[in-house]
């Protein structure tokens, strides 16, 4: 739990990425963002012994990669 | 304090350290293409810990076998997504993304880039 708290504040960085800046740098920090909270999560079910929510980040990583290149196309032509 | 649990309290250490290397990293760097590279530490190294502690605390579970595909999806998405990230980059800003001989920034020999 302790690594979770810790872990978590991690986000803040990332938080500050995704509000100022760049439209790219913005885009990193969402990137960052979604690998640190599938981290999180899995720390969280493992923490919490809910090992049956272990589907969460699991769907999460997938996502977040689909969202990447969503975002990814949509900087290169039309933002 | 047993051996087993110093090793999962190091790999868990490792995750939470690699998170924060990762975060600050991408917030020291200059540019977008350097920051890129940063998404790496927390996604193999962090995951990559986190994975071993999970199998570490709780055995040959599904849990720890579903910790292992996140950790093999994470190491394949974030290559795939750090290339196309730097890709929509260098085309947002230059229109292209190939190496054109017009690039001051890439030299080129007998007519391929070097």
């Amino acid at each position: 739990m302790l690594t979770a708290t810790v872990t978590s504040a991690s986000l803040l960085p990332c938080a500050w990425a995704c509000l100022r800046g760049t439209p790219e740098r913005r885009l990193v920090g969402l990137e960052m963002t979604g690998i640190i909270v599938t981290i999180l999560l899995v720390l969280l079910t493992v923490a919490r012994q809910r090992l049956p929510f272990i589907d969460m980040p699991l769907t999460l990583a997938l996502l977040t990669f689909g969202a990447g290149l969503v975002f990814a196309r949509f900087l290169e032509k039309h933002l | 304090m047993t051996a087993h649990a110093i090793a999962v309290d190091g790999l868990l250490a490792a995750t939470a350290l690699s998170c924060w290397a990762g975060a600050l990293g991408m917030i020291r760097m200059k540019d977008a293409y350097q920051a890129l590279h940063y998404l790496g530490v927390p996604a193999i190294v962090g995951m990559g810990a986190l994975t071993v502690a999970v199998f570490l605390a709780t055995g040959w579970t599904q849990a720890s076998w579903k910790c292992a595909i996140i950790l093999v999806i994470l190491i394949a998405s974030n290559s795939v997504g750090t290339h196309a990230a730097a890709r929509a980059f260098r085309e947002r800003e230059k229109d292209h993304w190939e190496p054109l001989p017009e690039d001051k920034e890439i030299e080129f020999v007998e007519g391929r880039p070097r």
